[in-house]
């Protein structure tokens, strides 16, 4: 009896301090999409309010007034694009590495350490290469200037090669050898055994890695900061344009930040089993 | 020599046919590594090339080759050193609080018998935000006036700092936002690091009637040790290189005090314009990450990944 309670008390005290730990993480963002909701009056208060009249009008005014559905149109543009050619030269990528042990991991490890560059050290370089490509008519063609979604397309897709190599490489490896020996066995070409056999059994590991890539481009602020002013802004460079010289429309913001957001928490619910091991590289498996 | 490459290898899939294996794989691997090496390594080049030239952008571009005076410089520079500190103070915080709180909440949850899915799908959201948006909203949360943390902290009467204005807290908070966002995947990992633990030496230690703190301190933790090696590189690497949380929290303030070394990159870069100065300051950034990465991120990959293909 005094056993039970003893363990009834532990089990209290575990769940008290669980359901703590996910007030502070899910307060914010519950806070930021409460905001969004409320009526402008209701927004700059203090104390702050916390029941009110819901309304749109946040919504109304990020997507009419400021054109927000402009920045979402941009970021699934550049997003979904560099996203297809990251998965699409990852996959064959990550198969020859898994497969054919190509460069015996230096090569591997090479293409991961360009993923440890910081941003900022390699954003003058192509600010200023991208300044020039702009001006030629090649460049122009292909929209690789500054403010045009090239240039974002090709930043995005240089800096998730490596983690999607790397993943998809995990992924690889998990598929049997020997469905492929004896497909090969049966006479049909290496392209044909990559088409039919290997991409088909991997689907769910190229799904997963194209769904994280799309979450790192969707959310990716340096870049997208620098490169445009306007023309091809994303999402997350789109929300500052709610700083005004009155200040910071902060329900408005909430609403865009929300509209933002969503998708990608959609996204990584589907994806929980995989986070592990999407942000370890495919090292730990999960 | 013949003997042996005529046993056909483990990892090849030995068919003959016209075209080598091995030259099939280099067909596969060409398109991405074009991509890598073009994109990766010409900015590279570029950079290094304008470290060593005069480059004020306000005063007409790319100057001539000055040597190292551009290296001297930068480690002369007073606000270089400073910066450095403020990545380092930054990195040493959130580190350590993530890996404690996050080691902790996994304990925590790892123990629970109900509900595991959805503590789990609750934990994810921060790492579905982006920095740039979610870190914007903080602003409001840290708000004097309307914010919502001082507005708890008043019911518990506690004292109300101005977050982000006052030159001792303005770090701190920028470390407690990081803290939000990456404890739940500090927590992740280590969760499924004992998920992923044997049953039996815990059985036997416990058959031995070993104490709790026994069992953690001889079994528990140096079985996780791999797994908590390799989050707290990944999280230290990516702390170094922090950038959006100051961008849209502070940009840099107030005065210098939350200016981190990515920021203070930014500014001399794209704010003032010296191209060269930020040029070799990326070139030191870019050595110090390459060095992190070979010798502490390269043997731990490693060691998952032939664990990983042996299992």
């Amino acid at each position: 009896m005094l056993q039970r309670e003893s363990t009834f008390a532990k089990e209290a005290l575990r769940y008290g301090l669980i359901v703590i730990v996910l007030g502070f993480i899910v307060f914010p963002i519950l806070w930021m999409i409460l905001t969004s909701f409320k009526p402008p009056q209701d927004v700059m208060v203090s104390p702050p309010r916390f029941l009110f009249t819901p309304t749109l009008d946040n919504y109304y005014h990020a997507i009419v007034d400021k054109n927000f559905l402009f920045y979402i149109k941009n970021t699934l543009f550049i997003s979904v694009t560099s996203t297809v050619i990251v998965v699409v030269a990852g996959a064959l990528a990550a198969y020859a590495f898994a497969r054919y042990n190509i460069g015996d991991g230096h090569i591997l490890f090479f293409i991961l350490s360009t993923k440890m560059f910081p941003a900022i050290a390699v954003i003058l370089p192509y600010f200023l290469i991208f300044r020039d490509l702009g001006k030629t008519s090649v460049g122009r063609f292909l929209g690789l200037g500054l403010d045009q979604p090239g240039a974002l397309i090709v930043s995005y897709t240089m800096f998730n090669l490596p983690f999607a190599i790397w993943l998809l490489v995990s992924f690889f490896q998990d598929i049997p050898r020997e469905l492929e020996h004896s497909a090969r066995l049966d006479g049909l070409s290496r392209m044909k055994v990559l088409r039919k056999v290997v991409f088909p059994l991997a689907a769910p590991g190229i799904a997963v890695t194209g769904v994280f890539t799309l979450i790192f481009c969707w959310n990716e602020f340096l870049f997208a900061y620098i490169l445009t002013r306007k023309a091809a802004s994303t999402v997350t460079v789109g929300v500052e344009s709610f700083f005004t010289l009155q200040g910071i429309l902060w329900g408005p913001v909430a609403a865009a930040a929300t509209i933002s957001v969503l998708p990608m928490m959609v996204f990584v619910l589907a994806m929980q089993r995989y986070m592990v091991r999407g942000l370890t590289f495919g090292a730990v498996r999960g | 020599m013949s003997l042996s490459a005529s046993i056909p290898q483990r990892n090849q899939i030995a068919v003959p046919s016209g075209m080598s294996d091995r030259w099939f794989a280099i067909l596969l691997i060409v398109p991405a590594m074009a991509v890598i090496l073009v994109f990766a390594l010409a900015p590279l080049i570029y950079a290094l090339d304008v470290s060593f030239r005069y480059a004020d952008l306000t005063l007409g571009g790319m100057g001539e080759y000055v040597g190292l005076d551009n290296y001297r410089s930068v480690l002369a520079d007073a606000a270089f050193w400073a910066s450095a500190w403020v990545t380092v103070k930054f990195t040493l915080g959130a580190v350590i609080l993530e890996m404690v709180l996050g080691i902790a909440i996994a304990f925590l949850i790892h123990g629970a018998t109900k509900g595991k899915g959805i503590i789990r799908s609750l934990m994810v959201l921060p790492l579905a935000t982006s920095a740039a948006v979610t870190g914007l909203f903080w602003r409001y949360l840290y708000d004097t006036q309307f914010g919502l943390i001082n507005y708890f902290l008043g019911l518990l009467h506690l004292p109300e700092p101005n977050w982000l204005g006052d030159y001792t807290i303005a770090l701190w908070s920028v470390v407690i936002f990081d803290v939000w966002q990456w404890t739940p995947f500090v927590a992740l990992i280590a969760l499924a690091g004992l998920q992923a633990l044997p049953r039996e030496p815990f059985e036997a230690a416990e058959l031995d009637g070993a104490s709790t703190f026994r069992v953690l301190r001889t079994l528990t933790f140096p079985m996780l040790a791999p797994v908590l090696f390799l989050v707290l590189v990944l999280r230290t690497i990516d702390c170094v290189r922090l950038y959006d949380a100051v961008a849209v929290l502070t940009r840099g303030g107030p005065g210098t005090v939350t200016e981190s070394m990515t920021f203070y990159l930014y500014r001399t870069g794209l704010k003032l314009f010296r191209m060269d100065y930020a040029s070799t300051m990326a070139i030191f950034f870019l050595y110090a990450m390459l060095v992190a990465s070979l010798f502490a991120l390269r043997p731990l990959l490693t060691q998952f990944s032939t664990r990983a293909s042996e299992g």
